[in-house]
């Protein structure tokens, strides 16, 4: 990669952009982890790794709040997709808005009857087969 | 036809969309957005027909209720949990007519149940409830929705589907049954 540097015109002030030291303590698996992926990946800085691992959390972080789900897939065609409650907590979908709605007290007995059951309904078909679609 | 279903934008295009009923076409084309951006009344969800990008084919709407614990007639609150019941109200469902019959509403409605999910996982709801349209009501059963009891003589019936059977469904699909 080649590096640019721009030259500022002669007596202008030079201004150095600060580097920000970042330390963090490891618990002995965490430590192992980050060893064996940084050989795994042919890194040999940890401000390589941090780097790398911050461009790859910061393009999750981008795509959850534009409401994209993240999901691997195999050559088989089987998806996963990621669930990572931190992830969540800027996904847009859940940031639904709370409204009012108005019963009658006979939807309400009704309603009761139907959410104090202790076993739901067994799912039908057509739901299985959206939720595997 | 490839398919994206997100969130809805400003820009795109809900002119030209026409489901049949003028009242869902009239939400969308002119509160869906300004409901979402500016009054947090309701999230909406479009399809977006990839082979004409921006052009919306078909719609949802969501947002977070919850019953008050208080507003249940005294006689009908045993078994029930002693908090307010949260849910997650599925307030509008449309098809373009000429996308209709092509398995879009059963796309969107997957969605619906998905976003469902993750919202009782992350902050808790217990059931959907939407107003079926007394026409879509044998639609809505097929995926186990129940009517509700006592809704008031009109246009719809209001609905009832439990989380757990969701949940069940996902169970039963990763069987493979």
């Amino acid at each position: 990669m080649a590096l640019k540097h721009r030259t500022k015109p002669s007596g202008a002030p030079v201004r150095r952009l600060r580097k920000t030291k970042f330390q963090a303590d490891l618990a002995p698996a965490d430590d192992r982890l980050v060893r064996a992926l940084k050989e795994e990946l042919q890194l040999s800085s940890n401000s390589d790794f941090l780097s790398d691992a911050l461009t790859l959390f910061h393009w999750a972080v981008s795509e959850r709040k534009l409401g994209h789900r993240i999901i691997s897939e195999n050559p088989r065609g089987d998806r996963m997709v990621l669930f990572f409650p931190r992830l969540e907590r800027v996904a847009p979908d859940l940031s639904l808005p709370r409204v009012e709605i108005q019963w009658t007290e006979r939807e309400l007995e009704s309603l009761a009857e139907l959410a104090s059951r202790p076993n739901a309904n067994p799912p039908t078909e057509v739901l299985v087969r959206a939720m595997r679609d | 036809m490839a398919i994206v279903i997100r969130r809805l934008e400003e820009r795109d295009a809900v002119e030209s969309f026409d489901c049949g009923d003028e009242s869902l076409n009239r939400y969308l084309k002119r509160h869906a957005w300004v409901n979402q951006a500016k009054s947090s009344i309701g999230v909406t969800y479009v399809a977006i027909d990839e082979s004409a990008p921006g052009s919306v084919i078909g719609y949802f709407t969501l947002a977070m209720a919850s019953v008050p614990r208080d507003s249940f007639p005294r006689k009908a609150v045993r078994g029930l949990p002693p908090y307010d019941l949260p849910l997650v109200l599925l307030a509008r469902l449309a098809v373009d007519h000429r996308f209709a019959r092509r398995g879009l509403g059963h796309a969107l409605i997957s969605e619906v149940f998905r976003i469902s999910l993750r919202s009782a996982a992350e902050i808790g709801s217990r059931f959907i409830v939407t107003d079926a349209c007394r026409d879509r009501i044998g639609w809505y059963a097929r995926y186990g929705f129940e009517p509700i009891e006592g809704s008031a003589e009109g246009a719809t019936t209001r609905m009832f589907l439990d989380i757990r059977t969701i949940r069940a469904a996902v169970e039963a699909g990763k069987g493979g049954s």
